[in-house]
């Protein structure tokens, strides 16, 4: 178990950084979509590679960052019956969740993806607009590195969930039919 | 049989939504397995499933959502750097020295900054733990504060800017270039998120106005429900400079509200341009309160990082389901019913309303505009309702969802930051009168459809 839980921790690091990552995207899109303001406005310049940057950064800013959200739960749950669960019931329900939910749509995306993904790569597709920023294989790459990284992500969440459940397993045998063994 | 196979589909995915996993997973595994079975009994060409990586990339490059993100950026900052809680607070004193004042105070912060993320449950909670306290120190009755809180909550959905009528701007402009399409119609014309906005604003103007006259007709003749702030706070406060401390507090956030939402609204700037110029003037705001520090921007970051993947994922999710539920010839089946009710499109729209009001005790507005709004929008269009007018009645109608007992999700969050000693009970009675006003202003919107769709058709004259 000390291993899982190691790779465990490896995976939200990498998650973390990337969401933190992300972060930056975010304030990056702002800036700059207020520097296209500013052009456009009183300088009267545009260019399309600029408005294609911000497109890029808003979508990698998802793709990359669903994995970092799941590891801190904020992706938002119907919790009128979950709320009330013990914290081992609630691993249980996030196992089966991962494993019956999770892990099926991201194979699938990465099923279909690869194809996808690998098209682009073999044109190097670019802009589909004259004076786009290009690279557009690059940014299409999201669409399986994002299955990649929730999948990581998961794996992460059933070892700490397994561990909530051994440990509270633990906590009843210690204490026999004490009321809450909610850790 | 094969009629209320799709139906199945749709059940089925609430019944997993229930299980309490993350709605975004739920709904796309649901549909995978669905797909999946019904490909077994070859009602399902399992070849839709490969027009899924095109659909998420199309997420990734759709120009209208860079909005979202950017509001979001505005609304965190604006919150973490204390600013709302300060207009709260100091415009709580200022209308305070009436009877019910606290109350009209936190309507107008509601209206005007809790705008931005257009999260019920963050915007309830953040109201919750800011203005719960204040409104009881001064004997508000608990009742009356939490039908308060959860009503400004709310509001925050229908109020432009909300990223709320930006998502549900995309949809309702999709809904009704197919439903054009499908009438014949192959050069459609289109309906924008400005157009949104312009359509929200007297009805807001309008919910906030009669919430108000309530709140002060209410405490004028009950003085125990929500009593004056005692004469002698009132002015030690004006001798401490109280005048200039409103006018330092009000005007930035204000101006900032008004440059942004003025500029989308006379057709200067697309939301994405003014929310960006949102996003800069709050760092200034916050930067002249001297909160501008490493740790404060990392952690506003961090929380828009977190809620624009969760409405995005969900959005990915949500096409995934009615990717599936289309393939099983969902939209048909339902499109049949509908067209065929007796009653016509009153009677469908009647249904369609009352549909969307009880998933919203289960779903929030992502799930539902991502997902059900596609589905039953072109129909509804094509039966020749005006799609701005169809957009603000499905938002309003959502909002009083989220204030409606037993399972409001505007009740739930507000239960989980209010003390002990005000019950669940309380909660609901208090929240009773504002649902009657979202029914009455629904209502009105109903008989008069003008008051939506007047102003967008007479700025853009369309």
């Amino acid at each position: 178990m000390a291993h899982l839980l190691r790779i465990s921790r490896y995976i939200d690091e990498t998650n973390k950084k990337m969401g933190d990552f992300a972060g930056w995207l975010i304030l990056a899109m702002a800036i700059v979509t207020f520097i296209v303001v500013i052009l456009r406005y009183f300088f009267n310049l545009g260019w399309v590679w600029i408005q294609d940057s911000v497109s890029y950064m808003h979508g990698a800013s998802f793709m990359l960052a669903a994995a970092y959200t799941l590891l801190n739960n904020e992706h938002v749950r119907v919790d009128i019956l979950y709320q009330p669960l013990s914290e081992a019931k609630k691993a249980k329900v996030n196992i089966i969740g991962t494993s019956l939910l999770l892990f099926p749509f991201c194979f699938l995306i990465w099923f279909y993806g690869f194809e996808y993904v690998a098209n682009s790569w073999a044109v190097f597709e670019g802009s589909k607009e004259t004076g786009g920023l290009g690279g557009v294989y690059i940014v299409k790459s999201l669409v399986i590195i994002f299955p990649t990284l929730l999948f990581l992500q998961g794996v992460s969440e059933i070892i700490k969930a397994v561990e909530i459940i051994k440990k509270s397993g633990d906590l009843q045998t210690q204490t026999t039919k004490q009321v809450g063994p909610d850790v | 049989m094969f009629e209320a196979f799709p139906l199945l589909m749709f059940v089925l995915a609430i019944g997993i939504l229930l299980l309490g996993y993350p709605v975004a997973f739920s709904l796309a595994g649901s549909a995978l397995a669905f797909g999946g079975f019904a490909f077994s009994i070859g009602l399902f060409d399992i070849s839709f499933f490969s027009a899924l990586p095109a659909r998420i990339y199309g997420i990734m490059g759709n120009q209208t959502l860079i909005a979202v993100p950017l509001f979001i950026f505005m609304g965190v900052m604006l919150e973490r750097s204390k600013i709302s809680e300060e207009l709260l607070t100091t415009l709580g004193l200022l209308f305070g020295q009436i009877k019910g004042g606290i109350g009209v105070s936190i309507f107008l912060v509601g209206a005007l900054l809790a705008a931005s993320t257009g999260i019920v449950g963050a915007t309830v909670v953040t109201m919750g733990l800011i203005s719960l306290p204040v409104m009881l120190r001064y004997n508000y009755k608990p009742s009356f504060s939490a039908g308060i809180i959860c009503a400004s909550g709310t509001l925050g959905q229908i109020i432009p800017p909300s990223i709320i009528l930006v998502l549900l701007g995309d949809v309702i402009s999709s809904a009704y270039q197919q439903a054009q399409l499908n009438l014949g119609n192959f050069a459609p014309g289109s309906v924008s998120v400005g157009d949104l906005f312009l359509g929200a604003l007297f009805p807001g103007f309008v919910l906030v106005g009669c919430y108000i006259i309530y709140i002060l007709v209410a405490s004028y003749f009950n003085p125990n429900l929500a009593p004056a702030i005692p004469a002698a706070e009132v002015e030690k406060a004006y001798s401490d400079g109280m005048f200039l401390r409103v006018l330092q507090v009000l005007i930035p956030p204000l101006l900032l509200i008004m440059g942004v939402l003025g500029s989308i609204l006379a057709g200067m700037a697309t939301p994405t341009e003014a929310a960006s110029v949102g996003c800069i003037g709050a760092i200034i705001l916050t930067k002249i309160k001297g909160q501008l520090k490493k740790e404060i921007l990392k952690s506003v970051l961090d929380k828009v990082v977190q809620i624009n993947a969760m409405v995005f994922i969900i959005l990915i999710g949500s096409s995934m389901f009615s990717l599936v539920f289309r393939g099983l010839g969902g939209d048909e089946v339902i499109a049949r019913y509908l067209q065929n009710l007796p009653g016509g499109v009153v009677a469908a729209f009647l249904l369609v309303m009352l549909v969307i009001f009880i998933l919203g005790f289960f779903l929030d507005f992502f799930e539902i505009t991502f997902v059900v709004v596609p589905i039953v929008g072109p129909i509804l269009l094509m039966m020749g309702l005006d799609p701005i007018w169809l957009g603000i009645m499905i938002a309003m109608n959502l909002q009083t969802s989220f204030l409606t007992p037993p399972f409001g999700f505007a009740l739930f969050y507000l239960r989980g930051v209010a003390p002990d000693h005000i019950s669940t009970k309380e909660i609901y009675q208090g929240v009773i009168p504002f649902i009657a006003i979202q029914i009455l202003v629904m209502g009105l919107l109903a008989l008069f459809p003008e008051i939506v769709t007047w102003l967008p058709h007479y700025i853009y004259g369309s």
